[in-house]
């Protein structure tokens, strides 16, 4: 759930516009519409067929990965379950929760599962099953507080609930009757800090969500009934793989039946006394092969944007000295846009915006490096016209005076004094880039600073994998920037 | 070619600088193994005219015809009359990135004129002549003004230039240096070589100019021979400015 503003995730109206719009886009286009794995051609049974689903990436307890990295979570087991007990194979696909709704429109897969709201407007687009699932907004406090136990003790106090969500507008509701302030924050672990922090009494959350961070010693408690809520379902695309769903709600019918359904629940929300949290280390062991994973990523995405954002820079840099005024001007314009936009604003744009407004959608390792190449290439641009214009300009008279063209003066003459001087740039540069690529983690790019936010999204020990996660950057830019300024001097005598 | 054999050919010569007209209009025509010396107050436009005999400068009107390409012709292949022309700057604008020798050997080599073997004895036989054949392998940082000049000068000759022009070669030098680099510049004109001298050096001018040049506020203000210009001045205003600076 830390993957975007809940507001996505749990409202109709933003998604069902979305949807229209690509419904839309994907008929005119024609495109992935071709590739349905599982379309009946008559209602028979589903039988030793295989079908995929797709699902969020985290929405712990729904669906997330253990330790191991093995997807779990209520969903995925219940997914499981009725698989098994109706005969059918199932393919999980964890593609995010917009991707997935999209995935199932396109027919790219068969139906989705990710803790989804039954709503109206989502009705008109999708089929649900039987509901699997009854949400509801609950309030908890910190642990050791025995002073807020009902709506009544929070007179003249501040609580807060995640921007968007049913909390929020379930506490919005209650707030003038009881006399309390409501906070919104972006996601529930920041809430559970805030709270635990003393900055805010109590948290208004999804019950479910609620019940998995007790269930994992983050600190809090729960103090009041589950408010009535949505109610989650399994869906396919309307009209389509109408079997599947007759299945599902036959296997959900038998395990709720049989006991297993409540066994499964009771695995990620029964209050359990387990274990205290490791210590430090234990942590640090526990996210090393995650935080690995994602430092990876970042590398890898930090390399492939400075090496484009490079050849940008030195082009629209040539550009920007040009004696043509147009290319000087389109150099200029690709500068402003890039430097004088937010790079937060630019990474939504490129994943969210862009696909909708040409219908092809991006990865979002793609969506990263579009966005941090272009902008890094603005800066790189600027740095490639600081370095040539820095070179005296007696240097090319000279050069051009001998007889030497202009391409030849500049990569013989000017470009290697240019060069030298642009190198504590480009280092700046690369160390900048490296950084921002932590801001890729609000469209899902699951780098560093993401697997940190998912590993407390499920241990809520923010402080300790922030601080590993801080250090895992500090070591590897001060290292890459000893190595830089080495080869600096190594070559630039 | 142009009608006249001269070197150079100068007419209605014309440059601004946005609306500040610098040269206004020069007719001027430089002999084979001339060797032209312009003198004149700052900012009379001697090195602005200088600097169009190579189109450094874009000339704003007029033509500039050096061994009969006019300069002005954009048909005219600009990089290969430049060959034929070396230029000596005020502030040597030697390479710092590369050694001595590999500053004259760069137009040669990169231009195909000659292999790196060729270019390197080329690059010593003019290191030779300027007596700098220990400072090869130096960079020019390392270098004191007068070598820098005279580096300068076997990296212009290095394409065996026909016409040398010369702006201020001496001017950012400390006195002591003068004399060294304008001995080069002498025997350069004992060879015959055709040039064209900016210079504050009055008593040089008069010792190796065929023809002394007197420009004020952009035009050609007087002209004629050493003896003509600086013992029998006819223009008021070259003889205030020779006043000033003899």
């Amino acid at each position: 759930m830390l993957r975007r503003p809940p507001m996505w995730r749990r409202r109709g109206g933003t998604f069902a516009a979305l949807a229209a719009f690509f419904t839309v886009a994907i008929m005119f286009f024609g495109i992935g519409g071709a590739s349905a794995l599982a379309v009946p051609t008559a209602p028979t049974d589903v039988k030793g067929k295989t079908f995929a689903i797709a699902t969020d990436t985290t929405f712990a307890p729904f669906e997330f990965r253990d330790g191991s990295g093995e997807l779990v979570g209520i969903d995925m087991d219940l997914l499981r379950a009725i698989a098994t007990e109706q005969g059918f194979q199932v393919d999980i696909k964890s593609l995010g929760f917009d991707a997935a709704l999209q995935a199932v429109q396109s027919n790219q897969v068969a139906g989705v599962i990710a803790g989804m709201s039954i709503t109206d407007e989502r009705k008109k687009v999708f089929d649900f099953s039987e509901p699997y699932f009854d949400s509801g907004v609950q309030m908890a406090v910190a642990k050791d507080n025995e002073d807020i136990k009902t709506y009544k003790d929070l007179k003249g106090k501040t609580v807060v609930a995640k921007r968007g969500s049913e909390g929020e507008t379930f506490a919005n509701s209650i707030k003038d009757e009881y006399g309390f302030t409501v906070k919104a924050l972006a996601d529930s672990a920041t809430m559970y800090d805030d709270v635990k922090a003393g900055n805010s009494v109590a948290v208004f959350d999804d019950y479910p969500v609620l019940a998995y961070g007790v269930s994992q010693n983050n600190g809090l408690k729960i103090v009041t009934a589950k408010e009535q809520g949505s109610s989650y379902g399994f869906a396919v695309n309307k009209g389509q793989n109408q079997d599947l769903l007759k299945a599902f709600d036959a296997g959900l019918a038998n395990l709720k039946a049989n006991g297993e359904y409540q066994k499964i629940l009771d695995k990620y929300l029964a209050k359990s006394e387990v274990q205290e949290q490791g210590g430090f280390f234990q942590l640090v062991k526990d996210s090393f092969p995650a935080l690995m994973k994602g430092l990876w990523l970042t590398m890898v995405a930090t390399v492939l944007s400075l090496a484009i954002a490079l050849v940008l820079g030195v082009v629209f840099g040539f550009f920007k000295v040009a004696e043509s005024r147009i290319l000087r001007g389109i150099a200029t314009t690709y500068v402003a846009i890039f430097r004088g936009t937010p790079l937060l604003v630019q990474a939504f744009f490129f994943y969210f915006g862009l696909p909708q407004m040409t219908g092809q959608p991006l990865s979002v390792l793609a969506a990263g490096v579009i966005t941090l190449s272009l902008n890094a290439g603005a800066y790189m641009t600027e740095i490639v016209r600081g370095g040539i214009q820095s070179v005296d300009a007696g240097q090319l008279e000279a050069s051009r005076s001998l007889g030497l063209g202009y391409v030849t003066s500049m990569r013989r003459v000017v470009v290697p004094q240019a060069i030298k001087i642009m190198t504590p740039s480009f280092i700046n540069q690369f160390v900048i880039t490296l950084k921002d690529t932590s801001l890729l983690a609000v469209i899902g790019f699951a780098e560093l600073t993401y697997q940190g936010q998912q590993i407390y999204a499920t241990n809520f020990r923010t402080g300790e994998t922030l601080l590993i996660v801080a250090a895992l950057y500090f070591i590897v830019i001060t290292a890459l920037t000893q190595l830089s300024n080495l080869v600096d001097r190594k070559f630039n005598k | 070619m142009s009608e006249s054999n001269a070197k150079i050919s100068v007419k209605g010569l014309k440059k601004s600088f946005g609306a500040n007209e610098v040269l206004k209009g020069l007719d001027v025509d430089i002999a084979e193994g001339e060797v032209v010396c312009v003198i004149g107050p700052s900012g009379s436009g001697k090195s602005t005219f200088l600097r169009c005999l190579n189109k450094l400068e874009d000339i704003s009107g007029g033509t500039v015809a050096v061994n009969g390409f006019d300069l002005t012709d954009p048909k005219v292949d600009l990089n290969a009359v430049r060959q034929n022309i070396g230029m000596v700057f005020q502030h040597f604008n030697l390479f710092p990135h590369m050694t001595v020798l590999q500053n004259i050997m760069l137009a040669p080599v990169e231009l195909k004129k000659l292999d790196k073997a060729a270019a390197r004895a080329k690059g010593m036989e003019l290191l030779k002549r300027v007596d700098l054949v220990e400072k090869a392998d130096a960079r020019p940082g390392s270098l004191s003004g007068g070598q820098k000049q005279r580096v300068a000068i076997a990296r212009a000759l290095a394409m065996n230039p026909g016409i040398m022009l010369f702006d201020e070669a001496t001017s950012a030098l400390d006195p002591e240096m003068v004399g060294e680099v304008l001995q080069v510049i002498r025997d350069l004109a004992a060879e015959g070589m055709t040039m064209v001298v900016v210079t504050h050096e009055m008593g040089f001018a008069r010792e190796v100019a065929d023809r002394v040049i007197f420009m004020d506020a952009g035009y050609i203000c007087e002209e004629g021979t050493p003896d003509a210009i600086f013992s029998n001045a006819q223009q008021p205003r070259l003889q205030e400015f020779l006043a000033k600076v003899l």
